[in-house]
């Protein structure tokens, strides 16, 4: 068996800079990237402040939000490897930071290291599994689709680098460290991944029916819970394609209003982005296993509670 | 491209610009697996400026060491000191701070927000209406200054000696004002320990003649809390991240905490027994232990005093150590896990359960009781005594991962011109007839000590210190206060405005922690360290090469220090000398000129704190320069049983072995370079001083107790009236269930909430914006039976001196049948007062007679200042100020402040409004008297005619003479 290459530590350390804002000290790494400009503080505004918010609370915490039990679990893990978690711990420049960190550290040859060496990697490896992999490659897919230019590319060029750590490096097996060949639905769970750690909790997309409308619209704007991420930009693509009036406000206060002007034809719309969006997740099952399948569940099950609703009607 | 090769592309772009000198990775994906700026880059740090995001700026630091002056930890800080301003932008952790690390707690880097307090105050200021009025003109330090002086010259020369107080709450420093008042010959230091920790520490003298822990929590196997240690309590933040690597290092946590503490949720096991009955718990611990026979029977052997127990008590002077497990086996055997149960409503199984956990741990278990049930009940001090009965079983003491007395990890240097007088004259105010085995001042009974002794204090400093808002019983200090034949002149040393200042005739502003001066050494680990406060500007302006003569010249307004005040102060009582106190502020090199602060510390860090010159020599630098630069200096690490050390063949000259096995000799103290302090031990009849103890032979250093060795039995307590208290055991709280009418609960009361410190962190916005509130933690089955529907209701609670009103917390994380309150918050100025806005409320002071109101005028919220944070206050409740209505309860032994409080809740009732205090003064002086009772006064029950046991810790302890009893009754008996 050919021996797996070294993480390619200063490319991944290059590309997560582009996950903060642009400044002209960028351009040395954008051109050794390949990457044509330096994109320009109001496209990075654009994609991370408004569309794409870059902190891996929002896509794995059940609120959706940034912070919360999600942002805590990662501080735990920063903490967990010896380090102060910075103010934003589970910011995407953190987490690529801190992934070539651990694995620069694996690579030490030392041997009185060996065993620091061992442990930081398999860190590492549970750094991707649990804290970046159930998200970042939706996440990047979004990047790809709603950005042009360079954040497009850069987004191609990290899903490529990190699908290739997810295939490439050494899968853990320590009973403390998650991996996607362990995270194999167990047979007596419900949905895939429920291993994961912030999968396992994860509540289901909540019905109004029983539930009521505004956990319903929660739900719907927390990823981890309805398997898509809907951004401010597929909402205004709804109103536009619906002919409803967008208002101007939150992505909750938009979404409330869409569905209050004509719930049906909103929900059908919700239903159909959410079947896109778990095609997409469909795709990468191969190679991304089990949390990709855990949210194309996801997906699934949203697409059918809004095709449900919009048949039934939303009080 | 492929990504490796991107890789390689991205790597050598990175060797180019990084070969300039230039930063290549920019940001948060900079990670590297370190935390601080190197500390060879402290002098010149850059870092991007936070408020100008999204653009780069950078900004130039100097960063200075000091250390936190919140709470008593003197956790390290860096001052972020911005080189173009000369002013200090934040704080953040030092991590060459042995204690700390490097890491702090919220207070830490709050340090700004009480440095850049709109409201602080800047200038002295003197009273210019009827004490108590608010009406204050600034004035000149020289002018307070010369008459503060007059006054304390004319005590001292009129053989009044008593009529001169210090009152310190947050000491925050080692020595120098105990010195001070051994120089003037005072005894009138006055703490507030006896409202804080003297039950605990009581509890930890009886058995070790050293009253405070040093838990080994990063190296145990069980950490055994009777306190929140990870949020909030004694050396919080030194003690929680070793608590927390105990526990990553596989300890069990066990907590005993009648409510779900932030410490509780992170238990193994937590206990949530009935207030007071926790020492019922560890001797069911301790009795299982016995009987099953899982304790350190060699460490028994050699270290506890049994023989003397066997001798005195049970009359059989050649007793075995077998016949000594026989009776001890008999001593305890009542103290059941059935009986524990039903005495904590804790279950059986969950007591042997930590029982086994306890005895598993063999020498690494790390106990420690600060505040907590210590601190509330009656014969709190048990509760360490009881606590530590388990260590000394294990032989957990003094052990890797066990629990080292406070002084073998402490380190305070001997001063300069170390005054070689003791005060001559007894100071009954403080420690009264009634109280000889006190651990520490009666403080809190000041207002009624002085009324039954019609006592005078002439000149009295609170520094750093609210008795009106920390004590109990607040509005009887409000009377004495106000009572100038009680009081004559009244000085404030203060940062902030409190309710004590409001009742000053001076205000005296003096320094934050970045604005001072103090050296400290605490007990947070296996070592020893010395952290170094100072003033961050003078520090930063004198590595540019400017000289600072006077700390007022750097810091805000005409805010000062106290060392410099002091000197300066002494220098006017006496200035020709002719009292003989001058000497000690006198300048060693230069004798006839003032001590500088930069000679005084200079001299200790050259002198007294061994491997500090060397250090500082490896880096070319001087001592002090060494202190100023790093801010703390390691002196050991490891110390280890000192008690099992071998005296050196030095000290061993004409010895003499007692009966008991102590060894006295007649060579001399060696030179040490600590200064003096602990217990004392009398020398024997002929001269010779203690030494040691021999044990199996050997003649070992053993510890400060009067036999040299663990007191299970203490002879002081069986001779000085108290024989059935003698040995661990247990005493029913005033907040027993038998002690309570059955429309009584206890309230707990002991417990901060996790950011805040007492009365010295109102003027903090970050802290107050996150904690501002207190109200009362009731169970939902308790909230139902007493009519109370919700979170937020308004409730009454009443005790034994009145009432106040608050919102009811509603909540499962206390226990039921018990009610609990924080005691900080409620903070308030009194109408037409200047002072704090941020944290206070303000309030309708109400007197008639003996009966006293406070009504809340208003609350906190938003106003405008210099400060545009303080219009975005959005909260304006700051909590209910319940000490008022809390009569004093003194532990008749310890002198600890019983804080426990047995209550009546109602629902408000008309008329009642959130923050209504009432109190009748009248009562209060009641229930003092009823506690009175139960004290057994020396000049009953001394055996030797002291009026106090000599061995016994006492600060600025008076020349021997002065403890004899008078021959006629004493003052106020």
């Amino acid at each position: 068996m050919p021996e797996a290459l070294p993480t390619p530590i200063h490319a991944l350390r290059g590309l997560a800079v582009f996950a903060e804002s642009p400044s002209e000290e960028h351009t040395d790494i954008a051109d050794a990237l390949g990457l044509t400009t330096v994109p320009t503080p109001a496209e990075y505004s654009d994609l991370f402040l408004f569309q794409l918010y870059p902190y891996a609370s929002v896509y794995l915490g059940p609120e959706g939000m940034m912070g919360g039990l999600a942002r805590e679990r990662i501080a735990g893990f920063w903490n967990a490897v010896g380090l102060t978690p910075p103010p934003e711990p589970d910011h995407l420049a953190a987490l690529l930071g801190l992934y070539a960190s651990l694995t620069e550290r694996a690579s030490d040859t030392d041997p009185d290291q060996a065993a620091e060496s061992a442990l930081a990697g398999q860190a590492a490896r549970a750094l991707l599994d649990e804290h970046l992999a159930p998200w970042v490659f939706g996440w990047l897919n979004r990047m790809e689709e709603l950005a042009s230019g360079t954040y497009a590319a850069w987004a191609v060029l990290l899903r490529e680098l990190l699908s290739g750590e997810l295939r490439r490096s050494p899968v853990a097996d320590s009973g403390e460290v998650g991996s996607h060949a362990r995270a194999k639905a167990r047979p007596d769970d419900d949905e895939a991944g429920a291993v994961l750690q912030h999968l396992r909790d994860a509540p289901p997309l909540p019905d109004p029916r029983t539930d009521g409308t505004s956990d319903f619209i929660a739900g719907l704007l927390a990823p981890v819970r309805c398997g898509m991420v809907l951004t401010r930009a597929d909402l205004a693509g709804m109103a536009r394609m619906l002919d409803l009036g967008l208002r101007a406000g939150e992505r909750r206060y938009a979404l409330e209003h869409l569905l209050a002007q004509d719930a049906g034809p909103t929900l059908k719309a919700l239903a159909l982005e959410a079947r896109r969006q778990g095609d997409a997740h469909r795709q990468r099952v191969s190679w991304l296993g089990e949390s990709a399948m855990y949210m194309m569940r996801r997906t699934e099950i949203a697409a059918t509670l809004c095709d449900e609703l919009s048949m039934d009607g939303l009080s | 491209m492929t990504i490796d090769e991107l890789n390689r592309r991205v790597s050598a772009a990175r060797d180019e610009v990084e070969a300039r000198g230039e930063t290549f990775y920019p940001g948060a994906s900079r990670v590297h697996l370190a935390a601080f700026p190197p500390r060879e880059r402290w002098n010149d740090w850059v870092e991007l400026d936070s408020k100008s995001w999204p653009k780069r700026v950078e900004k130039r630091y100097m960063l200075v060491p000091t250390t936190c002056f919140n709470c008593e930890s003197a956790c390290g800080l860096l001052a972020y000191v911005d080189r173009d301003t000369l002013q200090v932008r934040k704080f953040e952790g030092n991590p060459e701070h042995p204690g700390s690390r490097g890491r702090n707690c919220a207070k830490g880097p709050a340090t700004i927000n009480q440095i850049t307090d709109p409201d602080r105050i800047l200038y002295p200021l003197r009273r210019a209406g009827a004490r108590g009025e608010g009406k204050w003109e600034q004035v000149s330090w020289d002018d307070a200054l010369d008459d503060i002086a007059a006054r304390i010259r004319a005590c001292l020369e009129e053989e009044r000696h008593e009529q001169v107080m210090y009152h310190v709450g947050r000491p925050g420093e080692d020595g120098y004002t105990t010195r001070m008042l051994a120089a003037w010959g005072v005894d009138g230091h006055n703490s507030h320990t006896n409202v804080c920790s003297s039950g605990a520490r009581s509890g930890y003298h009886w058995w070790m003649g050293m009253d405070r822990p040093s838990p080994d929590h990063a190296n145990a196997k069980v950490i055994l809390l009777v306190s929140s240690h990870l949020e909030t309590g004694h050396y919080f933040n030194p003690h929680a991240q070793r608590i927390i690597e105990g526990k990553k290092n596989g300890a069990k946590l066990i907590v005993l905490d009648t409510r779900l503490s932030n410490t509780a949720t992170h238990a193994d096991h937590w206990l949530s027994p009935y207030p007071g009955s926790e020492p019922a718990i560890f001797l069911a611990v301790a009795n299982w232990m016995i009987q099953e026979r899982r304790y350190d029977r060699e460490f028994v052997r050699r270290w506890w005093n049994w023989q003397e127990y066997m001798e005195v008590v049970q009359g059989e002077p050649d007793a075995s150590f077998e016949r000594f497990e026989e009776v001890l086996s008999e001593f305890y055997s009542t103290y059941t896990f059935d009986f524990a149960a039903a005495e904590s409503g804790i279950d059986v199984d969950a007591l042997r359960q930590i029982a086994e956990e306890i005895s598993n741990a063999g020498t690494c278990l790390a106990s420690y009781n600060w505040r907590s049930a210590g601190s509330g009940n009656l014969g709190g001090w048990q509760v360490a005594r009881t606590m530590t009965l388990l260590s000394a079983l294990l032989g957990a003491l003094a052990t890797e991962g066990g629990t080292f007395p406070n002084s073998w990890n402490k380190f305070t240097p001997k001063p300069p011109r170390l005054p070689h007088q003791h005060p001559t004259r007894w100071n009954d105010v403080l420690w009264p007839d009634e109280y000889p085995l006190a651990l520490m001042e009666m403080s809190f009974l000041m207002p009624h000590l002085m009324k039954d002794q019609d006592a005078f204090v002439d000149v009295y400093f609170t520094r750093v210190y609210n008795p009106v808002w920390t004590n109990p019983d607040g509005f009887s200090w409000i009377e004495m206060l106000t009572d100038e034949s009680r009081i004559g002149q009244h000085i404030a040393m203060t940062p902030t405005w409190n309710e004590t200042a409001y009742f000053a005739d001076y205000v005296l502003p003096m320094g934050h922690s970045s604005e001072r001066h103090d050296l400290t050494s605490y007990e947070q680990y296996d070592g020893q360290w010395i952290g170094f406060r100072q003033p961050v500007l003078r520090a930063a302006r004198e590595r540019l090469g400017e000289e600072i003569a006077d700390t007022r010249d750097v810091n805000p307004g005409e805010v000062w220090e106290e060392n410099e005040f002091w000197i300066e102060l002494t220098w006017r009582i006496d200035p020709d000398g002719s009292l003989g106190i001058r000497q000690f502020f006198e300048s060693v090199k230069n004798p006839g000129e003032k001590m500088t602060v930069d000679e005084y510390y200079g001299w200790i860090f050259e002198n007294s704190v061994p491997g500090l010159p060397d250090a500082a020599a490896a880096e070319g630098i001087t001592p002090l320069e060494y202190m100023r630069r790093f801010g703390a200096f390691e002196v050991a690490q490891k110390v280890g049983q000192v008690h099992e050390q071998q005296v050196p063949d030095v000290e061993l000259d004409d010895v003499r072995v007692d009966e008991a096995g102590r060894v006295f000799t007649h060579a001399p103290v060696p030179p040490s370079p600590k200064a003096p302090g602990g217990t004392k031990i009398d020398p024997d009849e002929d001269g010779r001083r203690r030494v040691g103890v021999r044990v199996d032979g050997e003649i070992l250093k053993g510890w400060p107790t009067p036999t040299g060795k663990l007191e299970f039995w203490s002879r002081t307590l069986h001779e000085w009236g108290w024989p059935e208290l003698a040995t661990p055991t247990y005493v029913k709280s005033h907040v027993h269930r038998q002690n309570l009418d059955s429309d009584q609960m206890p309230l707990i009361t002991t417990f901060r909430v996790p950011v805040q410190i007492h009365t010295r962190s109102a003027n903090s916005k970050w802290l107050d914006e996150i904690a501002h509130t207190n109200p009362l933690w009731i169970h939902p089955t308790d909230a139902s039976r007493l009519g109370i529907d919700k979170t937020g209701d308004l409730v009454r609670v009443e005790t034994e001196i009145g009432y106040f009103v608050l919102k009811a917390w509603i909540t499962e994380g206390i226990r039921p049948g018990v009610a609990a309150c924080s005691h900080h918050m409620g903070r308030w100025k009194p109408e037409g007062h200047e002072g704090q806005r941020i944290g206070m409320m303000t309030v309708a002071l109400d007197q008639q007679g003996s009966d006293w109101g406070l009504t809340r005028k208003k609350g906190g919220g938003a106003f405008e200042s210099s400060d545009p944070d303080t219009l975005r206050v959005w909260w304006t409740d700051v909590g209910v100020h319940q000490n008022l209505t809390h009569p004093v309860h003194p532990d008749p032994i310890s002198g600890m402040h019983c804080w426990h409080q047995a209550v009546r809740i109602y629902p408000a009732r008309p008329g009642d409004a959130f923050g209504d205090v009432s109190v009748d003064t009248a009562k209060s002086r009641a229930v003092y008297e009823k506690w009175l009772e139960m004290t057994r006064a020396a000049s009953i029950h001394s055996p030797d005619g002291m009026r106090r046991p000599w061995w016994m810790l006492r600060p600025v302890r008076p020349e021997r003479a002065a403890y004899a009893l008078p021959e006629s009754e004493p003052v106020g008996a």
